[in-house]
């Protein structure tokens, strides 16, 4: 007892000790008491019973089960189209002997860094029908009758929100894929099993735990999306869990909305969950020793045929899109040339016969307040995140024995991945939306858009930052130990010279996410903290095609310009 | 210089104890080689020596200066005491140049820029790397980031100096040039220096004094050639000496040690031996001999030749003898012709071994 007193003592005077503290307190802050908020306003006498409405009143079905049967139906179709169109383009890609195919990897990843709703504009651009009234699209301008099925609803929604995440079971894919060595391959070759018995006993084997971590991710992500399905879905009342629980709240209906939150939290976390435990220790790629390329599979007849089939996709996923959309801003009548071409939907005066008297974008004051907005938080919220996410990553590598506090920040940093946004915003205005202990209502103040800001990014930033502290050998720093230098010299002369770089790319891929975001700030968004992205799904909810297509063509170039800046960051990359 | 003294040294991970009550006293200026298998506990003593690792019983001093002892309460940290370290991955700082990496110590240590100035380009030149000043670690090659940790680590002119096993990351022949710098290095700075490696051939090249660890503990110390010479257990004579020297399982029984029927030794006293000792050059491979060979490499080595083989198991002993060391023995002898790997010779063994080994591996 005494020397356990006598260790505390001496842990506390520690400075490290009090730093831990005080991140563990941050992301209770930022995590913990979201969540806690989230499910105490779905209890007690304030909530009104929202359990028993949600899950068995008469409104059961159109609150929750229409919502969850949608929510799944876009997960599972999503899920396996996206795994189907990753995998075989990651063939292609990393086996085969395409041509081009170098090009047709970059193009791929293309359709992840662009804003999932950009997507669900371009198709509106192209298939909007007049089912619900406004300007037709191009298809329909040129007489061709769309039908309902094709322009609104689930089919509709999971094609999009396919055409942005088969970009991830690519990249998940294509890197197992490329850690199958082809000396793992030859060997299997040269006991003489046949080119499909090498396939389907060695290669894919491999392959699996990330083909099956792709398809989860896929899975979780259509499950839990929200712009896609509001654009394209709730016109025609088709709901999924994120519309509905987004509806719920922003029509005063908070408990329910709240209840809604947790169910989506639940279903959206228990797969990612199941992903992880199925794919824990199930990677091969450490076992190789020296990697060797696999030789290119010969496609011989099929050559071009597969050549034509993956450059079809990515032209339809990352290069079509952007065409259109771009094109559409220029069309004085939306889906047709008989107007002729204009630029006032991006610097036009108002003129109260196009568009109801609103501005070109860049004229427009609100929306350069939105653009200055939306910077604005994005860098602060790239900062805040990667500066906790390097204090925590700093601090574990400090206490590398400290169990219970491995264990909580391991925790607290890893739950906002298995949150999808909208309830993340929900969580965050349930606990901050009132006072919390000394800090006042947060709603409608630029800092609640920061604290949700913060959440979401955590578990990328702590990911990143672990990782760059994790390239830093620990002799490099015993080395600096040996010398003399004092912990805060060592940290600014050693350490942070050699994480700077990988802490910068991750801050850049931090402010991508919140630029092109939409789902985690929908809900906390007021008049007086305009963002770009929720003036873009508003303009499009209203019929301003141009405009929001004008808007998110800004917003994709700005996450554009800032991933490649990010991939000249990359740690490893020599500077030339 | 200075002396360096474990006391008693000891240090637990949990339930696992990987350094147990180990003694030793260096004196000034010698450089001590801890020897051992690999998870013997020999880098652990040298982290605990550096202040990177916390003992949790015993006792540390560097001079006169008790720099840890936990049942005291005292830990000096690694920052205050002054000893410098040449770690296995050399932890070169990749950001910065040669000279920066050799030059940062000192300025650490409150020397001024013109000190540090002179005294870098000094290091440098003795090591021979002048020319690499301004290159970054990762433009130059393994042998030379080896000479810049080197010369890192001996700028500030630490009292002792640590290596951690420096050279396993070379190629055999930089491995050789490098050890003759090292032991030029040790003999112009004069400190005391401390340096691990399984490889024994390093140990008895660069040491005044060798350690020789074991499961945590300590079997011997020694010079090189008190070691070789009187080898205080069984794991000792196995280990050290090129080839090292040959032990033949046996058990006694009264006063004689056999190996199945063949008399080995008189154990006199009324001990208990289990070990006989040869060395490796008073064994004649003779067809007439008494022990049977299963020769499974033949290497020329200086005129002669190195040839192992199996001794194969004796017939096992009556049940309840106690003998344990029922399997084939691997052992090498010097001969001087070839014999063809997979034939079979025998053994003439000379009338007394040069030492006989108790069951617990005390020599006798």
């Amino acid at each position: 007892m005494r020397a356990a007193t006598a260790r505390g003592a001496a842990a506390a005077r520690r400075p490290v000790v009090w730093l831990a503290a005080g991140v563990v307190a941050v992301l209770v802050l930022l995590v913990a008491l979201p969540l806690g908020g989230l499910v105490r306003a779905t209890v007690g006498p304030g909530a009104d019973g929202a359990w028993g409405d949600v899950a068995s009143g008469p409104l059961a079905d159109a609150l929750l089960w229409q919502p969850l049967r949608g929510s799944l139906l876009v997960g599972l179709g999503t899920g396996v189209l996206a795994t189907v169109l990753g995998a075989f383009l990651a063939w292609v890609v990393v086996l085969s002997d395409v041509p081009g195919r170098k090009v047709i990897g970059v193009l791929a990843a293309v359709p992840f860094a662009l804003p999932s709703f950009a997507l669900a504009l371009a198709w509106e651009t192209v298939f909007r029908n007049d089912r619900v009234g406004g300007n037709p699209g191009l298809l329909a301008a040129l007489g061709v009758a769309v039908p309902d099925w094709l322009a609104w609803g689930p089919v509709p929604v999971v094609l999009t929100l396919v055409a942005h995440y088969f970009s991830l079971s690519y990249l998940v894919i294509a890197a197992a894929l490329a850690n199958v060595g082809g000396d793992v391959v030859a060997a299997a070759e040269l006991t003489g099993a046949s080119r499909l018995r090498v396939a389907t006993r060695i290669v894919l084997p491999s392959v699996a735990p990330a083909v099956l971590s792709g398809f989860l991710l896929a899975f979780a992500e259509g499950v839990s999306n929200f712009a896609v399905p509001a654009l394209l879905g709730l016109p025609v009342r088709f709901q999924t869990l994120s519309t509905r629980l987004y509806g719920a709240i922003s029509t005063g209906d908070a408990e329910r909305g709240y209840v809604l939150s947790i169910v989506l939290v639940v279903v959206a976390g228990l797969v990612l969950l199941v992903g992880n435990r199925l794919t824990a220790g199930r990677s091969y790629s450490t076992i190789t020793g020296k990697a060797t390329r696999a030789r290119l599979v010969r496609t011989g007849a099929a050559r071009l045929p597969l050549a034509a089939l993956a450059w079809a996709l990515v032209a339809a996923t990352a290069v079509v899109p952007g065409v259109v959309l771009a094109l559409s801003t220029v069309l004085r009548r939306s889906g047709s040339l008989d107007g002729g071409l204009t630029w006032h939907y991006w610097v036009g005066e108002s003129d109260p016969s196009v568009a109801q008297g609103l501005r070109g974008v860049l004229r427009d004051p609100t929306v350069l307040d939105a653009l200055g907005g939306t910077l604005r938080l994005g860098v602060v919220v790239a900062v805040c995140a990667v500066v906790l996410g390097a204090l925590a990553a700093a601090v574990l590598r400090a206490l590398p024995r400290a169990r219970a506090l491995h264990a909580t920040v391991g925790l607290l940093g890893y739950v906002p991945f298995l949150i999808p946004g909208v309830a993340l915003g929900a969580a965050v205005i349930a606990q901050f939306g009132a006072p919390t202990g000394p800090l006042p209502a947060l709603y409608g103040t630029f800092a609640i858009l920061v604290l949700a800001g913060v959440a979401a990014s955590l578990p990328f930033a702590l990911q990143t930052a672990r990782a760059a502290f994790g390239q830093v050998s620990r002799e490099l720093d015993e080395a600096a130990v040996l010398t003399g230098a004092v912990a805060p010299r060592r940290f600014a002369r050693i350490t942070l010279p050699l994480v700077s770089r990988g802490l910068a790319n991750g801050a850049v891929l931090v402010f991508v996410t919140m630029v092109r975001d939409l789902s985690v700030v929908v809900l906390l968004v007021t008049p007086a903290t305009p963002l770009l992205s929720m003036t873009t799904f508003r303009y499009a909810s209203e019929g301003f095609t141009q405009h929001a297509n004008a808007i998110t063509l800004v917003i994709a170039l700005i996450a554009v310009t800032a991933t490649l800046l990010a991939r000249r960051l990359e740690p490893g990359r020599k500077e030339s | 210089m200075t002396t360096l003294a474990l006391d008693g040294l000891g240090k637990r991970f949990g339930a696992a104890t990987a350094v147990a009550d180990l003694t030793l006293d260096v004196p000034s200026g010698a450089f001590l080689v801890l020897l051992g298998p690999s998870g013997c506990g020999k880098t652990t003593t040298l982290r605990m020596l550096a202040g990177l690792e916390e003992p949790t019983s015993g006792r540390i001093r560097l001079g006169d200066r008790v720099v840890a002892d936990p049942a005291a309460g005292v830990l000096v940290p690694a920052q205050r005491r002054g000893t410098g370290m040449v770690f296995q991955s050399y932890a070169l700082w990749p950001h910065m140049s040669v000279r920066q990496n050799v030059a940062w110590p000192l300025a650490v240590a409150r020397w001024s820029r013109a000190d540090r100035t002179a005294r870098v380009t000094e290091v440098l030149a003795a090591l021979d790397i002048a020319d690499l000043a301004d290159r970054s670690p990762a433009q130059i090659s393994g042998g030379q980031q080896q000479r810049v940790a080197i010369a890192r680590t001996i700028a500030p002119r630490p009292e002792v100096v640590l290596f951690d096993e420096p050279l396993s990351n070379l190629d055999a022949r930089l491995r050789v040039e490098t050890r003759d710098l090292l032991g030029r290095v040790h003999r112009s700075t004069g400190a005391t220096s401390v340096y691990v490696t399984h490889d024994q051939v390093e140990a008895l090249a660069l040491a005044t004094h060798v350690a020789v660890l074991r499961d945590g503990r300590l079997e011997q110390v020694g010079t090189p050639t008190e070691l070789l010479e009187r080898p205080a257990t069984a794991f000792v004579a196995g280990f050290l000496g090129n080839p090292p020297a040959v032990l033949l399982a046996g058990e006694t029984r009264d006063g004689v040690l056999r190996r199945g029927d063949l008399r080995l030794a008189d154990v006199p006293g009324g001990a208990t031996a289990r070990h006989a000792m040869y060395r490796p050059q008073d064994l004649r491979l003779d067809p007439e001999g008494e022990v049977d060979l299963d020769v499974v490499e033949s290497t020329p080595a200086a005129g002669d030749h190195l040839v192992t083989g199996l001794v194969p198991a004796v017939a096992a002993g009556r049940a309840g003898s106690g003998e344990t060391d029922a399997g084939p023995q691997r052992i090498t002898v010097v001969a001087d012709r070839r014999v063809e790997p997979g034939t079979r010779t025998r053994l003439r063994l000379p009338a007394v071994p040069a030492a006989l080994f108790g069951p617990d591996g005390a020599r006798l």
